[in-house]
């Protein structure tokens, strides 16, 4: 439309607007096929409307107001047509059919600017949300060829970072560095796989070359410093030739690119985008993120060089700030740490040794112990009485279970002795009664005590007993011999001498010659704790046992005697019991004769009577007293003393107590007499009792010559005691006037013999 | 500032026409020939300045095949021109840089080319004839005879070549 050049007036230099008259004319003089305007109207409506821009110009007509209604008609003769079009472009329905033919091409001249791309992304977002929610199949359909390598792609390339994390971190796991990169993960925080791979991922990215996929020509190329290679250009020319001959050589691999190449230490990496390719030339050993470097560079090229890189044909113009991209992926580098020094590894070897010592020192302590355990459980074994049957370790403890015998040795006391500590090990012990030779031996050795002198040996199955022991002592052994259980080893005493051999033959000597004594009746002899023990019936006129046994060689005090007395009617013992009882005289002798005792000789009647007496009291079955060959013969003196002695008579005068004078002379007789009497009496074993009788004449009371007479005996028993006649055998009668020699009508001279005191002798056997 | 041009040239021909030999003197190699024998191509390059503007030839050196249809035409994606070789003592090969520039217009449509019909040095066993290249040049190709050994024509033809797809 040049007419709007010539309607808005441009300030000019000196910022006046100048409306030309030649420029009214103009428009004043119509030009052909301008038909209809009215041209008048025309230049007063823009003379006005300069005026309201700058009021100071001429007016060739002042009367024109600013809301003059001509100016509508103006816009009418000027703007007709275009009113008619744009009341059009109020019908939605046209309006829409004109924008839908230009829409295409008015997008594709503003793809160019970015603005379009702001301004639509919002409604291609909501209409993306809307469309997927409807039908998200369409979606999937049309991403699936896309995004299903792109996935594959990416979980090969996570497995490979996996894997290349992984087989770093057990390359190096068990190395020295490994130990020292363990230290430094454990210092600082990082997991082990990232310190190993901060380590060994040492690398360099030396190239980069951004090459046209179409064509195969170099875009741009970027080179680390340092870093040769031929001409670029060729080389990526040949890149993809090569490239291209991998594709063609082998089948299937038609949409993919070669992803990388490694030839040494130089590895080549490629990321493919829709119309570049970037190619990495990296040196050294590349962690897996750098794919991911690449792969975002590559995507940024294409978003803000898209046109560009479609429409490539051979011209860089343009491309100049891909070069800031690319390098920042050959910045993209590992150095090798710096060796912190050199030199031996004093520290390193000095841990090494200390680490070795102590495993080896570990490992031999452990043996030694092992060794112990099982040296400890071949002796246990090998001990009588132990019977092993499991052996193990549980919670860091050994343990034993078994039988053990409770004479057996002392598990315990042999685990110091094997040098373990008895808190490392548990027993579980059964108790049980073991019949191994030693065994046995000490329950023996516990059970009977052997004295001294005996030592109990093993020999094969046998247990042998040698020395000397008392007899007590063999009496046990012998019976716990015999109690041995079967299968047990035989006990063998038979070489064990007895100590009290001879002690025994004097005591059997001792007993046999008791049994042989009369009187005595032995109803127990044996030993009883080391002691003899004897006890029995003895008359007490057998002989004495006590005496007996210094006789047969035995000590009293190893003997207990126990006698009961008793009669013994052995003939013996009856003659000894007869010869105390009767005492007979020298002139009679007794003997044994079978069953019968005789009696031999001559013997007063007196002891003979007695004699006869005893005989007839003798008990039944004892043996019996013959007297027939006893005399029998009587003492005559004894006859004629008795007879001098009755037929002496003491006179007193009348009325008188006292002898009469002239008596003394047969009183002296008499007591001498008597006396002899006496002697002889306890030699013939009888009594005398001598009777002295008082004697009164008749003159005078019975009662006072009674008195009269007791007392003439009475002083003649008491004259007779003066001349040593013991009083015992003399007994006191008064008779009084009863017993007169005379008559009782003789005179008084002849009753003169009356007054007197007589003897009468009783002679008794002794009972 | 405008930015370097570079254009992706391949060389076809028949067996043993002297493409490589062709290329040998007169451009930039970093590859040993060896390449041709196994990956079947081998990059050169060729820079040229072009009105005040250097054109960079990237040439393919592409394995020669007596048998056209071994041709590994995928090395030819996104050329922008190419060269064909032809051995002037030998007519056969120049029926086969025919047929090869009949498939390479089949696969990727009409691109620039120069025909070069080399050991032009060969003069005794020269057998084509003056005519028979009018004929060519009259149907509107660019062919010329080339002596890889002299150097006749190559200089000429990589010109022709790089100014055509530079304009």
């Amino acid at each position: 439309m040049p007419a709007r050049h010539v309607v808005g007036p441009r300030p000019d230099r000196h910022g006046a607007v100048s409306a030309s008259p030649d420029i009214l004319e103009q428009l004043l003089h119509p030009v052909s096929g301008d038909t209809g305007i009215d041209r008048k109207a025309l230049a007063e409506l823009l003379l006005e409307a300069a005026r309201s821009m700058k009021p100071d110009i001429d007016t060739p007509s002042e009367g024109l107001l600013r809301a003059d209604p001509r100016l509508a008609q103006l816009r009418m003769v000027l703007l007709g047509p275009e009113i008619e079009a744009l009341s059009r472009l109020e019908d939605p329905a046209q309006f829409a059919a004109a924008v839908g033919r230009v829409l295409p091409s008015a997008v594709a001249h503003a793809s160019g600017d970015g603005q379009l791309g702001l301004a639509l992304a919002p409604a291609l977002e909501k209409a993306t949300q809307s469309s997927i929610r409807s039908n998200p199949r369409t979606l999937v359909n049309i991403l699936y060829p896309l995004i299903v390598p792109a996935i594959s792609k990416s979980i090969g390339e996570t497995i490979d970072k996996t894997f290349q994390s992984l087989n770093e971190s057990l390359k190096h796991s068990l190395t020295w560095r490994g130990l020292r990169w363990r230290l430094e993960a454990w210092r600082s925080g990082q997991s082990f796989a990232a310190v190993v791979l901060k380590h060994t991922l040492v690398y360099q990215v030396e190239h980069v070359f951004l090459i046209h996929r179409h064509t195969g020509l170099l875009m741009s190329h970027v080179a680390a410093e340092n870093a040769e290679s031929q001409d670029p250009q060729i080389v990526s020319a040949m890149l993809v030739a090569i490239q291209d001959f991998v594709r063609d050589s082998f089948h299937g691999a038609e949409q993919q690119g070669l992803d990388a190449l490694r030839l040494g230490e130089l590895r080549l990496w490629s990321e493919a985008g829709p119309f570049a390719t970037l190619v990495a030339v990296i040196r050294g050993n590349p962690p897996e993120d750098l794919h991911e470097v690449l792969t975002i560079t590559l995507s940024r090229i294409h978003s803000e060089y898209n046109l560009l890189l479609e429409t490539f044909d051979g011209d860089s113009t343009g491309l100049e700030g891909v070069e800031a991209d690319l390098t920042t992926c050959v910045a993209q580098r590992q150095q090798a740490p710096l060796q912190a020094r050199t030199g031996f590894p004093w520290l390193v070897a000095l841990t090494v040794l200390v680490v070795l010592l102590l495993v080896a020192a570990w490992g031999i302590h452990w043996w030694l112990g092992e060794r112990r355990w099982d040296d400890y459980v071949a002796r246990l074994q090998a001990q009588p009485g132990i019977v092993i049957i499991e052996t193990g370790q549980h919670d860091g403890k050994y343990l034993i279970e078994g039988l053990r015998d409770p004479l057996a040795a002392d598990p315990e006391a042999l685990l110091r002795a094997a040098g373990l500590v008895p808190g490392q090990v548990a027993f579980r012990w059964v108790p049980y009664e073991g019949l191994d030779a030693p065994i046995v031996l000490k329950r023996l050795v516990a059970s009977l005590a052997p004295p001294a002198g005996v030592t109990l040996t093993i020999n094969g199955n046998r247990i042998v007993a040698n020395g000397s022991a008392s007899s007590a002592w063999l009496d046990r052994a012998r019976l716990a011999a015999e109690t041995m259980p079967a299968g047990a080893p035989v006990f063998d005493l038979s070489a064990v001498t007895n100590a009290d051999a001879a002690r025994d033959a004097h005591w059997a000597d001792y007993v046999g010659l008791l049994r042989d004594q009369p009187g005595i009746v032995i109803t127990e002899a044996g030993q009883r704790d080391g002691r003899f023990v004897i006890s029995g019936l003895r008359d007490p006129l057998a002989a004495n046992p006590l005496n007996m046994l210094s006789e047969a060689g035995l000590n009293p005090l190893l003997v207990t005697s126990h006698w009961a007395p008793y009669e013994s009617l052995d003939p013996t013992i009856v003659l000894k019991r007869l010869q105390k009882s009767l005492d007979p005289p020298a002139s009679v002798a007794l003997m044994v004769e079978g069953d019968t005792i005789a009696a031999i000789g001559s013997a007063p009647s007196l002891w003979l009577e007695r004699a006869r007496m005893v005989a007839r009291l003798l008990p039944s079955g004892a043996p019996r007293l013959d007297l027939s060959q006893v005399r029998n013969v009587t003492d005559p003196e004894l006859v004629k003393l008795s007879d001098t002695i009755q037929a002496t008579v003491i006179r007193f005068d009348y009325n008188q107590p006292l002898p009469a004078a002239g008596q003394d002379e047969t009183l002296d007789q008499l007591a001498s007499e008597l006396n002899r009497l006496a002697s002889l009496a306890a030699t013939w074993h009888f009594t005398i009792q001598v009777m002295v009788t008082g004697h009164a004449d008749a003159s005078g009371t019975g009662a006072f010559n009674l008195s009269l007479s007791l007392a003439r005996a009475e002083a003649v028993i008491a004259l007779l005691n003066k001349h040593g006649v013991d009083p015992e055998m003399l007994g006191l009668r008064g008779a009084g006037a009863l017993e007169p020699l005379e008559n009782k009508g003789a005179p008084e001279t002849a009753r003169s013999g009356d007054r007197r005191v007589s003897f009468t002798i009783e002679m008794q056997a002794q009972s | 500032m405008s930015g370097t041009l570079q254009k992706k040239i391949c060389m076809i021909g028949a067996f043993s026409v002297g493409k490589t030999s062709l290329v040998k003197r007169y451009v930039q190699s970093v590859f040993s020939e060896t390449y041709l024998t196994t990956v079947g191509v081998k990059i050169d390059k060729k820079a040229l300045d072009v009105s005040g503007r250097t054109v960079n030839l990237i040439l393919w050196d592409v394995a020669g095949e007596d048998d056209i249809s071994s041709l590994r035409m995928s090395y030819l994606r996104g050329a922008a021109g190419y060269v064909l070789v032809a051995d002037g003592t030998r007519p056969s090969t120049v029926d086969v840089a025919l047929s090869l520039r009949e498939r390479v217009t089949t696969e990727y449509g009409p691109l620039p080319f120069v025909l070069l019909l080399n050991k032009y040095d060969l003069t005794d066993q020269w057998e084509i004839s003056d005519a028979a290249l009018a004929g060519l040049r009259d149907s509107g190709w660019w062919a010329r005879p080339t002596s890889a050994r002299t150097g006749e024509g190559v200089e000429e033809a990589f010109r022709h070549l790089a100014v055509s797809l530079a304009s």
